[in-house]
């Protein structure tokens, strides 16, 4: 009857010291992410490359919603975080095959104030320039207009970076001899004249048929952010009630009925184009029906970890080649749509093979109920948007391998292993890209067999797609008629246009010229 | 007129010399008061006492703690925040079975809350599940990097797993962090930082720290213990004497007690000793059979000055059959070899060595026990460890010099 522990006093008194859990925006999806944006996963994509069907592209894009005027430091990556897109090739959901992402930061000309600056040709102190600088001195670097050389004389910050595949215990440098800078964001006309240039000097072609890209580039996101996230309050894009769209809004891939709140801002984005051969493991490319064609992606941030455990029993531990992940990504919204707000830092530090444990959030998502409840209000019939009971086997395709293949048609033969429960983005590879005038927005929902949920294009609406499929769509009749096949936000493309080439992300837009487009603008629907 | 001009400007010192605990108590009674309904009132309430429980090592805290969490629970049973609390009281009582089987259900059902992964690690220490314990704390900081309460916790495990330095580290961490008006906590901090700069032999380091603590917070009683074990170090074992007094007043425990009875022992005053043993005996032997006990100190007692030692092994059996940590296998082991059973003492004082604990008095009870086995290359590495880690004093504050127990094997 006694002693008082020591240490929880220390504990509980500080429990202001932590935010609480919160419903968080579209990009900063837990907790965690919320106090480390640059760590911050904002999407990730895995599609068989356009131009190319032997070649895959992956783009992991990082630190969202980026100002494109928000100068002077503008975005660098973080050297301190560890980039990974991680490919399962065997249908286990433990990577097979990693590329690993690094930056370094030059700081090249450390008394001048902003991280980029240059016009014209340069511009040299006037004749009424005060001592000591002298009448043409040359003062303002000329424009940028490359990433090296001259024309980069302005980048008073540049980074670099390495790209590292790693398989199994093999660590393989991808060009070595190439230094890789990342593309700055688009500062201005003045400082930056030709943009697009800079972006594609970007591009680095590593050898083996393997090209990478990073750098600040266009959100390629697009979606009524404000309105998904007040609780499901869509704008009236006309018809019947609000989120649900006429068939010719649905079928119109072109125009947005509602503010992409994505519109005007810029990402970082790391982009990496591979040989199909290089990540399966057969070594070459497959036919869609075979089974080793099928491979599972996804893309993690990480940290250097300060381990309570010393290295070396009784030697000091501090940092350790251990790294914490602050973030994982594979399925577009699943942390922000079916996690629990209680387990989503649980699910960004944890491995699509232990993804078991979330299997109750997957298979009975809360927000199927929410849909449920908010629409039966909105069409005064709580029979409006009836909901599949759970578990919810309908969704296995976005975690299982079998699903998928069946959703697909049943593509591969033999023996295929559905492997575990897991949050991966799943790519048949042998299904070759959809020419861009059949290409349909809703992807698989659509009949485009090449679209999310089989792996996932940059302009996949996967808004609509994911909405519609927690609604129950992919469960058969009576889920996959009026109106589960008309919800969407009204948000139909992005507010500017993909490249068809790799990178497949547009430039960064102009920090001196872009602009948002809101609700009640032309473009951006109505604001109720 | 000017009295009660004086008495209104005195009001606010007179608030801000509360302790924090003090005053968290005063906020959250205002609360219940104001929101008799609310569960969230009544968990603040129980929260708040538990610290002042801490502040004071008075246990009637916790009694209230409880209460107010079991009105908590009637408005809103099993609520979270409730829970967490309850599983801290718990701790506080040392039920460390229950409160990790109470934190275990919590960290499933939230496996995001930081705070429930530190009742998991203290939990598990208590018990001598390190390995849980590390995996719990490293949590704490992947999901929070430098978190204060994760920070302490780690500490605490590294300095269970030797890594002493490393423990200082992190806890000056937390003390850095710790915001400045949770004088307690920041006084809790400085004594633990005293208590490994003991370990380490760093005596000046120690005594400044245990001074700013007491400083901090005057008449602290876990400062004080460890500013005796700096006087004791330095020899003055009158000065001990007179700080485990104050201790013992400011905590009456039996194991308080113990410290103070073989601090007057070391200084000579053998009567006044055994009078403070034969107290401390009957105090420790009514709570034996409880989780909130001095038994190891009872072990200590029975083996090294009451040379009784089967009464010693009863009391480590029970003991060992609650917890596994670094310490109740050390009391176990020195309760066998108390009774010649030096063998199984050598199996049971290697698992505790194993977790890499670096503690005087465990390396000496090794070195003890090897010479007894005749391994005489293992008795000599022990007590070299013994002599060459910490300072020749221990957590509890034995001497390394041979015990009476030990001289008469």
């Amino acid at each position: 009857m006694k002693r008082a522990r020591p240490i929880l006093a220390v504990a509980l008194a500080l429990v202001a010291a932590f935010p609480p859990a919160f419903f968080a925006a579209n990009h900063r999806e837990a907790p965690i992410t919320a106090l480390d944006r640059l760590a911050d996963i904002a999407d990730y994509f895995a599609f068989v490359s356009y131009d190319d069907p032997n070649k895959v592209t992956f783009i992991l894009t990082v630190d969202p919603l980026l100002e494109p005027s928000n100068g002077p430091n503008y975005f660098p990556f973080d050297p301190e975080i560890l980039y990974e897109i991680k490919i399962d090739n065997n249908s286990d959901a433990r990577e097979d095959v990693t590329f690993q992402f690094r930056f370094t930061t030059e700081v090249r000309a450390p008394g001048v104030f902003t991280a980029f600056v240059g016009a014209l040709g340069g511009i040299p102190a006037p004749a009424s320039s005060p001592a000591p600088i002298a009448p043409g001195t040359p003062l303002i670097p000329r424009a940028i207009t490359s990433l090296d050389g001259p024309g980069a004389a302005g980048m008073v910050v540049r980074q670099n970076y390495t790209v590292t595949m790693v398989k199994g215990n093999q660590r393989t440098e991808l060009g070595p001899e190439i230094t890789k800078y990342a593309v700055p964001s688009n500062v201005g006309p003045r400082t930056m004249p030709d943009y697009p240039a800079l972006y594609r000097e970007g591009i680095c072609n590593l050898g083996d048929g393997v090209k990478v890209w990073a750098g600040t580039a266009d959100d390629p996101f697009w979606i009524d952010l404000g309105a998904a996230f007040d609780s499901i309050n869509f704008r009236t894009t006309g018809f019947l009630a609000p989120g649900v769209l006429s068939p010719e809004q649905d079928a119109d891939d072109t125009r947005n009925f509602a503010a992409d709140d994505v519109s005007g801002f810029n990402v970082n984005v790391i982009a990496i184009e591979v040989p199909i051969g290089l990540i399966n493991r057969v070594g070459t490319r497959l036919p869609a029906s075979h089974p080793a064609a099928t491979i599972g992606t996804w893309g993690t941030t990480s940290r250097p970890r300060v381990k309570v455990q010393p290295v070396q029993p009784g030697g000091p531990a501090g940092l350790s080649e251990n790294w914490v992940q602050i973030q994982r990504m594979a399925n577009p919204l699943f942390n922000e749509l079916i996690i629990g707000t209680g387990s989503k830092d649980r699910f960004s530090m944890s491995h699509p093979k232990d993804d078991a444990q979330f299997a109750s959030f997957a298979l009975d998502p809360l927000l199927a109920r929410v849909f449920n409840a908010v629409y039966a209000v909105l069409l005064g019939n709580p029979d409006a948007v009836r909901i599949p009971p759970p578990p919810r086997t309908d969704l296995l395709p976005l975690v299982q391998y079998t699903a998928l293949h069946a959703a697909l048609g049943g593509t591969p033969t033999g023996d295929i292993p559905g492997g575990p429960v897991a949050d991966l983005l799943r790519l048949n590879t042998g299904i070759a890209a959809t020419p861009k005038a059949s290409r349909k927005r809703m992807g698989l929902l659509a009949g485009d067999r090449a679209g999310f949920p089989n792996g996932r294009r940059v302009g996949d609406d996967v808004t609509d797609i994911a909405a519609r499929a927690v609604a129950g769509v992919l469960a058969g009749p009576p889920y996959n008629g009026f109106p589960h096949n008309r919800i969407g936000d009204g948000v139909n493309v992005n507010d500017v246009p993909y490249p068809e080439t790799f990178p497949y992300v547009a430039p960064a837009l102009s920090g001196r010229d872009s602009r948002h487009v809101d609700p009640g603008e032309p473009g951006g629907g109505p604001v109720q | 007129m000017k009295l009660r001009l004086l008495v209104l400007v005195l009001i606010p010192f007179l608030a801000s010399a509360a302790t924090p605990a003090e005053r968290a108590i005063v906020r959250a009674e205002k609360a219940v008061e104001q929101n008799a309904e609310r569960p969230e009132a009544y968990n603040e309430l129980a929260t708040a006492l538990a610290r002042r429980a801490r502040e004071t090592a008075d246990p009637e805290y916790y009694v209230r703690a409880h209460r107010a969490l079991d009105k908590s629970f009637a408005l809103a049973p099993d609520n979270f925040e409730g829970r967490k609390a309850r599983a801290w009281v718990l701790l506080g009582q040392h039920e460390f079975a229950k409160a990790l089987e109470i934190a275990k259900a919590l960290n499933r059902q939230v496996p995001d809350d930081v705070l429930v992964y530190g009742l998991l690690t203290d939990a598990h220490m208590e018990l001598g599940n390190y390995k849980d314990a590390l995996e719990s704390v490293q949590w704490m900081l992947d999901m929070r990097p430098g978190n204060v309460p994760g920070l302490t916790r780690a500490a605490y495990v590294r300095e269970a797993i030797g890594y002493l330095d490393g423990a200082i580290e992190f806890m000056t961490q937390a003390f850095q962090r710790t915001n400045h008006s949770e004088v307690e906590d920041r006084a809790w901090i400085l004594t633990q930082m005293a208590h490994l700069h003991l370990a380490t032999g760093k005596v000046r380091e120690a005594e400044r720290l245990a001074g700013q603590a007491l400083e901090l917070f005057p008449g602290y009683h876990y400062a004080l213990a460890q500013m005796a074990k700096v006087r004791a170090a330095d020899g003055k074992h009158a000065e001990a004497v007179e700080l485990l007094s104050k201790r013992y007043d400011a905590a009456p425990h039996p194991e308080n007690l113990f410290d103070l009875a073989a601090a007057l022992d070391r200084a000579g005053r053998k009567q006044e000793a055994q009078a403070a043993f034969r107290e401390f005996e009957e105090k420790a032997r009514r709570e034996s059979a409880g989780w909130d006990n001095a038994n190891r100190e009872l072990i200590s007692y029975y083996v090294d000055f009451a040379r009784k030692p089967a009464a010693a092994l009863e009391i480590a059996r029970v003991e060992i059959a609650r917890k596994q940590d670094v310490h109740t296998l050390d009391a176990y082991a020195w309760a066998l070899a108390a009774n010649g059973r030096h063998a199984e003492a050598w199996t049971q004082i290697e698992k505790a060595l194993k977790v890499g604990v670096k503690d005087a008095r465990i390396y000496y009870h090794a070195g003890a026990i090897a010479s007894k086995l005749g391994d005489r290359a293992a008795a000599a590495r022990k007590l070299l460890a013994a002599l060459g880690a910490p300072r020749l004093v221990s957590q509890r504050g034995a001497t390394l010099e041979p015990s009476r127990g030990q001289k008469e094997r």
